[in-house]
């Protein structure tokens, strides 16, 4: 594979190929069965966007969360949901897209839940979200923290983000140099923003995607 | 003054006419006296939030309700807070915007009759049911505002100097003067700090900060579903579901100007053309062929189904980008366009 032409930024081609490379490894350790924790990995081609999915682990017994179920009402579109098994696990879903401007991969992060227990909120971000090592750290940056909530790009609503405005010095000092391919990069990155809101690369996954 | 000061300037004080009522849920009495106010294009309705609180106060179901906990809509539409309100006027108000037919494209930015001739918009007020899915939660320091204000504004900064230097040694000082600058509306203090923006030291601007804004039945590529393979572990297909106002933000690095033969769209390349657009400058034109090709198939052309509009009028196809940059961008620094299907 190609190394990146103008590291540390990512050019739509060679973010379309790491994303790809990824995509693909997923599924062939899914066909050699696996068990991956993450429950999706697809491409979608024409938004250029790769999602990642996690189930997202519910602590406790959610009978607190009743009445703010109440509140929030049914949505027509649950009632096919229900028909799943374990609909009540909420999933977290990992949007990766490369920011026309910055030319860095940008994470954007929710979790769907038919109970509605995690609206984007700065609320849900640290009671739920953050891992208590990280919470310091991001806390610090910005007006807000380093992870605040933006409108998706694509499903223009909001949706937890981490700014890409650091990315391209992040990832010069996560590489220490050493030249890139797009995938390389892609996991290295992953690897860099992803630890702080519970977003990792299965070992299994790194290997093959790597072969 | 010359031209572009004035243009600069009649931007900043263009206002839109606003009639805010309570929602029943909310209101304790039969009706209550809905709240006028002229709301600077330029502004954010978040602003009016702690005086609609007080304006309200009385007619609360439950007084003791955060000001941050209320939300505007229109027709259904909620509105996002980080929009300007020109922004949502031109999406959602339905009103026509005014046509620069045969003017020349800077007496066309702002219609001088505006606000002499527009009815209020009609907004509703909720203190109750905040669509938390929809829009960001505010909270009582703005600071989600500010955050998302400081987010655009340095993103402008990046596209227009291909570094994001200029913001980033911002003195502290000099970050929270613009900030209330905007809040305020003291232009001299939002305009020094935007003047730097604007002229970077021993720069010239490189990229447009635009964003467009298509509604769903404009945008070619929303509204046909998506391949079931896309997403197979969707539940509840919540995902790509068309909520009401929902719209389709595209943007791209479209450069100044227009500097090699290569960077310009194929019909352009010949050499009449070419020689006319080479180290010319950028025009709205040209930067829709880019960003929406389907769409706009010419860059001099009117699109017959869908028409650019900025602060209330259809923009010229001939406009200059730099032009409109300087005198016709939102506080934030962007160009936010929104369309109109014709």
């Amino acid at each position: 594979m190609d190394l990146v032409a103008s590291f540390p930024h990512l050019s739509a081609a060679e973010f379309h190929t790491a994303c790809t490379t990824l995509v693909d490894s997923f599924n062939l350790l899914q066909a050699a069965s696996h068990k991956e924790h993450w429950t999706a990995c697809t491409l979608d081609s024409h938004e250029s966007l790769l999602r990642i999915n996690k189930e997202f682990p519910v602590p406790y017994p959610s009978e607190s969360h009743v009445q703010d179920n109440e509140d929030a009402g049914l949505e027509e579109d649950d009632e096919e949901a229900l028909d799943h098994k374990d609909v009540n696990t909420p999933l977290i879903h990992y949007d990766i897209l490369l920011s026309p401007t910055y030319s860095v991969p940008v994470l954007y992060f929710h979790i769907s839940d038919t109970l509605h227990r995690y609206p984007p909120t700065m609320d849900t971000l640290y009671k739920h979200i953050i891992t208590q090592e990280y919470i310091d750290q991001t806390k610090d940056v910005g007006v807000l923290g380093g992870i605040t909530i933006t409108d998706h790009p694509i499903l223009n609503r909001p949706v937890f983000f981490i700014h890409p405005c650091r990315t391209a010095e992040v990832m010069e000092a996560s590489m220490g140099g050493k030249p890139a391919t797009s995938l390389g990069y892609l996991l290295m990155w992953i690897g860099a923003m992803g630890k702080s809101v519970g977003l990792d690369i299965p070992l299994q996954l790194i290997l093959q995607a790597k072969r | 003054m010359n031209v572009a000061a004035l243009l600069r300037e009649r931007v900043w004080s263009a206002s839109i006419p606003v009639e805010i009522s309570l929602h029943s849920a909310d209101c304790s009495s039969y009706e209550a006296v809905p709240y006028l106010v002229h709301v600077p294009r330029l502004s954010y309705l978040a602003f009016l939030l702690p005086k609609l609180h007080t304006y309200f106060h009385a007619n609360l179901i439950y007084p003791d309700v955060s000001p941050f906990d209320a939300w505007l809509e229109y027709d259904h539409v909620p509105l996002k807070w980080h929009y300007p309100l020109g922004l949502l006027y031109d999406l959602y108000s339905g009103a026509e915007p005014a046509s620069s037919h045969n003017t020349p494209a800077e007496q066309a930015i702002v219609p001088s009759s505006e606000e002499e001739e527009t009815p209020p918009w009609k907004l509703t007020l909720h203190f109750s049911s905040y669509p938390k899915d929809q829009l960001v939660q505010l909270d009582a320091h703005e600071k989600h505002l500010h955050d998302l204000f400081i987010n655009n504004v340095k993103e402008a900064d990046y596209l227009r100097n291909g570094t994001g230097k200029t913001v980033m040694s911002l003195s502290k000082e000099d970050s929270e003067q613009l900030w209330e600058g905007v809040r305020q509306r003291d232009y001299r203090r939002f305009s020094r700090i935007n003047n730097k923006f604007l002229n970077p030291q021993g720069a010239t601007l490189r990229h447009v900060p635009m964003r467009l804004y298509l509604p769903h039945a404009a945008s070619p590529q929303v509204g046909k579903p998506s391949s079931p393979s896309s997403y197979p572990q969707e539940r509840g297909k919540i995902e790509k579901a068309i909520m009401p106002g929902s719209v389709r933000v595209v943007q791209g690095l479209i450069p100044v100007s227009s500097s090699s033969r290569e960077s310009l769209p194929p019909e352009l390349r010949s050499e009449n053309c070419a020689d006319k657009v080479l180290g010319q400058r950028q025009t709205v034109g040209t930067a829709l062929n880019t960003l929406l090709p389907s769409l706009f198939r010419n860059t001099r052309g009117p699109c017959l189904i869908a028409a650019p509009v900025l602060h209330g009028a259809i923009l010229p196809l001939d406009a200059g980008v730099e032009d409109l940059i300087r005198t016709a961008a939102y506080v934030d620094g962007w160009l936010h366009i929104a369309f109109v299907m014709l």
